[in-house]
């Protein structure tokens, strides 16, 4: 009831100025972004003093960054990392499943509604928290996969009028006729990401990636199955928050990220290209805009002073990494990478400190976002009341191996 | 009722609307805290479960204060031969 349906997402505002973003995310922008403003040589003196600095808190034990702590986060990274857009678990075209005519029957049809149940329930299974369907739009979809080193050239992605994808040195092709987009939210281990920043936090986000890798794959095996192209997206080869905002996953948030009613922002986002035709969602409005204009907590939290602390969103981006053209809160992602640098990890405090960023066994939660999204003249209230019941704190690093905790370590 | 008195008055009072309210109200607060302590501890916000229980305690404490007074002040100094006047709640 209190989450409603509207036509269009909040924060929906587009100029002329929104155009396909070029792929190059922070990632991409962080080393001639560093040399440009610290001279020559800065990148990697800073990842030589950043690698010293992991050896010495190995050797010293530092909580959150011991051997295990680390080794526990790449491990989670194991899925997410041997694949790459494209190919492997990510192929464009079919792995290993059956397709109907390899099991003489025609491809599976059935009205809309009940192809998007069947698509969620199948989503569900494999693994998604959350899932909306929504129509493509080509707009969100980059304009090239980054490159993977600097000697690699660019490959664009561009739509055409073809029968299926296809990946190549230079291009990745999608079809015209993929006007489905599966959008899902992977929710992240909550109690581990209480850790963060530390490269023990980091492993709920290795494996919040791995989960989405796993989920994608699988869907789209499973609609290859049915009959249909699929296309498995993780972070790649399009914007996941336009998408998921369309999807009804959730709303934007002062982060700059998607908030989710259930998880708040402590989700990975993933995606599913595909031509099979199924009834769409809409967009949500759960209070979340209000909320965050009164709030600020996570612009507190941040020790980069990375996030937005505007009262109102507006169209006026931070550097090369935002795409322009939209309503944000949007946050400098330089400062934000410069601290994951510092913190040798993949930091995270904004996701955990976000109100909306809670465990689901407490009634009392519900009610909250329940009367923050009828009643916004009550968010101060809830901001302090969060603050004064310890939520968003970092938990002890050193005591996730020991307890019995809700990851379901027990025993 | 007092031994040795003369007269006995039993006034019985039926519970008005806003008692009723007030406790169904105190009911509901006690089992919201009560299920957010117990479940705080299991989604591991130890503060927010010690809060929660601090809560339960004092509504506790209210309830057993209130139910103490329910027929408001006593009244002293009764001698033998008074009238005297005893609650009985229905």
């Amino acid at each position: 009831m209190w989450i409603r349906t509207v036509d269009r997402p909040t924060l929906s505002e587009k100029t002329a100025d929104y155009n396909r973003f070029s792929g190059n995310d922070m990632f991409a922008l962080y080393r001639p972004l560093k040399t440009q403003r610290d001279g020559a040589g800065s990148f990697e003196a800073e990842q030589a003093s950043m690698a010293k600095r992991v050896m010495a808190w190995i050797a010293e034990k530092k909580p959150g960054y011991s051997l295990p702590d680390i080794q526990l986060s790449e491990g989670a990274w194991t899925v997410m990392h041997s694949t790459k857009p494209g190919s492997g678990l990510l192929s464009w075209t079919r792995i290993s499943v059956r397709t109907p005519g390899e099991l003489g029957t025609p491809r599976h049809t059935a009205p809309p509604a009940e192809m998007a149940n069947t698509v969620k329930a199948a989503a569900r299974l494999y693994g998604a928290g959350l899932v909306g369907i929504t129509p493509m739009n080509e707009a969100y979809v980059n304009l090239q996969a980054p490159r993977e080193n600097e000697k690699e050239k660019d490959k664009e992605i561009v739509f055409e009028d073809v029968d299926a994808p296809s990946v190549s040195d230079t291009r990745f092709v999608i079809p015209k006729k993929m006007k489905w987009v599966v959008v899902i939210a992977i929710p992240m281990d909550l109690d581990l990401l209480s850790r963060v920043p530390t490269a023990l936090g980091d492993a709920a986000s290795a494996l919040g990636y791995s989960h989405s890798a796993f989920v994608v794959s699988s869907l789209a095996e499973f609609i290859r199955g049915l009959g249909y192209e699929a296309i498995p997206c993780v972070n790649d080869t399009a914007q996941s928050v336009p998408f998921a905002l369309d999807a009804g996953i959730g709303e934007l948030g002062r982060l700059n990220k998607l908030v989710t009613p259930e998880f708040g922002p402590s989700v990975r986002l993933c995606k599913v290209f595909t031509d099979l035709p199924m009834a769409c969602d809409k967009p949500i409005d759960f209070g979340l805009v209000e909320f965050c204009k009164r709030c600020k907590k996570c612009a507190d939290a941040c020790p980069s002073r990375a996030l937005s602390f505007d009262d109102e969103p507006s169209f006026k981006t931070r550097g090369p990494w935002n795409n322009p053209g939209h309503k944000a809160w949007f946050e400098d992602s330089y400062k934000c990478l410069e601290y994951w640098q510092k913190s040798n990890s993949a930091c995270g405090i904004c996701l955990v400190s976000c109100p909306y960023t809670k465990g689901n066994e407490a009634w009392v939660h519900e009610g909250v976002k329940a009367t923050a999204s009828i009643a916004p003249v009550a968010d101060p209230v809830f901001r302090i009341m969060d603050n004064a019941f310890g939520y968003g704190k970092q938990r002890d690093p050193e005591q996730w191996w020991t307890q019995d905790s809700p990851s379901g370590r027990k025993g | 009722m007092t031994r040795g008195a003369d007269v006995f008055t039993v006034t019985i009072r039926k519970r008005t609307g806003w008692f009723w309210g007030l406790a169904g109200l105190w009911l509901l607060l006690e089992v919201l805290f009560v299920q957010t302590a117990v479940a705080s501890v299991g989604e591991g916000e130890h503060r927010a479960a010690t809060i929660s229980w601090i809560v339960v305690g004092l509504l506790a404490a209210f309830a057993c204060f209130a139910w103490l007074r329910r027929g408001g002040p006593r009244k002293r100094g009764h001698s033998s031969g008074q009238q005297q006047e005893a609650s009985i709640s229905d």
